[in-house]
């Protein structure tokens, strides 16, 4: 049991990490950082950012709910 | 103010990106006091409080302080923001380095999206290493060196360590993700927001410790100091010097166009407090290489002894020397990095503005970079005196190191506060209302 969700773990950890990288960074860097420069914003998002949004979405949850459930498994 | 605050409630989408803002914030101090699954939490727990009476556990300042206390805890989100401000940092360190990295920057905004692009691999990169960094040093016992209890569930077990491991890497990415949704959809930069959560995070706990331990004649004195750097953060914070420009009259097609004065903003604090963040972070560089590496088998060298005397507690002299010279360093090589004097009179020129009194050009330029260079000197100076403060309330008070009002979290709140601020207001403007600043 543990073991299973720990794999469970480890694979939504490196598919949420994958899905964040895909993701195309928004507010450049450090220069945005504690105020400085002017944020732009321009329309919405395409079609592909909604879907890979909400695959981020479901993995970070299935990837919450592996670490609440190992959380509670190895409790001592 | 509260009106003002209704208003900004009643207004549709401004609603909308307040409440996700707000939700994005609880779902990251969720993850703050989420602990890593593998970690013993009630011996944590004991630990941090034999830390905190002992008061020299806090070696890991900044750091604990930009996680908001989750650090210690060893949370999903333990790491925080810190290794995107380290990526951020390297990268902005390597533009200046490294030619092709320099070439785009130039490129504008395709560029600026790829150096972004960098920093969140570095990014992710970082938090690898950082990640091990601290499962390996709670696995030896080094994360609390006073304390005995076992801090991890199953220390041997290689396969639980990996999970541990990752668990914290991909917490890191979250946190990514999470501030650029609210930079995305929300109000306020992201970064900086999540920044100061956990800044006010660990404040009222601070402060009621303040209370506790030193009585009401202490906790009444630090809160009027408080207040007055406040005030004084704010003044300096809002303070630019405004250079004229005159735009000449153009004429296309039927249109006219420009003709109009305005100014050009600099601001005496230019910076911000990136200088603070990078002259701590440096410094911190060396008390984790000696915690790393220092095994108690062995006689130190005199190296080792030399920064465990002077660099790793923050009210010797040599730290104070160094931190302040490194932070009138880093101002005025951030602003040397964000504000191009050649370019912006280069665009004045394009444009048909000038500065009254001086040639459109070379002339504007050497202007720009005179103004700015004496101005910066009194934001340099008062960046180290505000990040001195928590280091001599130490000395006088007695408080912890991550005193509540001290000059880097008073710098981040202040800073933070007012910008977040000033975006609500200018969406508020938008629809012809009064704002919170009058």
């Amino acid at each position: 049991m543990t073991i299973g969700i720990s794999i469970a773990l480890i694979l939504a950890s490196l598919l949420m990490i994958l899905l964040v990288l895909l993701h195309k960074g928004k507010g450049g860097g450090l220069s945005d950082l504690f105020g400085g420069g002017f944020s732009s914003s321009f329309g919405g998002s395409s079609v592909v950012e909604r879907n890979l949004d909400r695959l981020t979405i479901i993995t970070g949850v299935v990837w919450f709910v592996c670490i609440i459930a190992l959380g509670l498994l190895l409790k001592p | 103010m509260l009106t003002a605050f209704t208003r900004a409630f009643r207004t549709p989408d401004l609603r909308k990106k307040l409440l996700f803002t707000l939700g994005i914030i609880a779902l990251f101090r969720l993850g703050s006091v989420l602990p890593t699954p593998g970690v013993n939490n009630e011996n944590i727990a004991r630990c941090l409080q034999q830390a905190q009476a002992g008061d020299s556990g806090n070696i890991y300042g900044m750091v604990q302080l930009f996680s908001g206390g989750a650090l210690l805890k060893l949370s999903v989100f333990a790491l925080g923001i810190m290794p995107y401000i380290t990526a951020s940092i390297i990268l902005q360190l390597l533009v200046v380095v490294i030619p092709r990295l320099e070439a785009l920057k130039k490129e504008g905004q395709a560029g600026q999206t790829k150096i972004t692009q960098y920093t969140r691999y570095l990014t992710i990169g970082l938090a690898i290493l950082q990640s091990t960094a601290f499962i390996a040093l709670a696995r030896s016992g080094q994360l609390f060196p006073q304390c005995r209890e076992e801090i991890l569930i199953d220390k041997d077990n290689i396969f639980a360590i990996v999970t541990m491991v990752l668990t914290m890497t991909a917490g890191t990415g979250v946190i990514m993700w999470l501030g650029e949704l609210v930079t995305d959809r929300g109000v306020g930069n992201g970064m900086s927001i999540l920044i100061f959560t956990q800044v006010i995070a660990v404040f009222p706990a601070e402060l009621l410790n303040i209370a506790r331990q030193k009585g009401a004649f202490v906790f009444a004195v630090v809160i009027i100091t408080g207040i007055a750097m406040i005030a004084l953060v704010v003044m300096v914070e809002q303070a630019q010097r405004r250079i004229p420009v005159q735009y000449a009259k153009r004429m296309v097609g039927r249109r006219m166009y420009g003709g109009t004065s305005t100014y050009i903003p600099l601001k005496v604090n230019q910076a911000g407090i990136i200088p603070v963040i990078f002259a701590s972070s440096l410094l911190y560089l060396p008390q984790l290489v000696t915690t790393l590496f220092s095994n108690s088998a062995e006689e130190p060298n005199q190296v080792v002894q030399w920064i465990e005397q002077n660099l790793v507690r923050g009210d010797t002299p040599a730290y104070m020397i160094i931190f302040f010279l490194l932070i009138v360093f880093f101002t005025y090589f951030y602003v040397s990095i964000t504000f191009n004097p050649v370019e912006v009179a280069d665009n004045m020129k394009k444009y048909g503005g000038f500065i009254p009194g001086i040639r459109p050009g070379r002339p504007t330029a050497e202007y720009l970079n005179y103004v700015l260079t004496r101005l910066t000197a009194p934001g340099a100076l008062y960046l180290g005196l505000i990040a001195m403060v928590p280091i001599v309330a130490l000395a006088v008070v007695g408080a912890s190191q991550n005193f509540p009002f001290g000059g880097t979290s008073i710098l981040i709140m202040v800073g933070v506060g007012l910008d977040t601020v000033k975006q609500i207001e200018s969406q508020l403007q938008q629809r012809n209302y009064e704002g919170f600043l009058k």
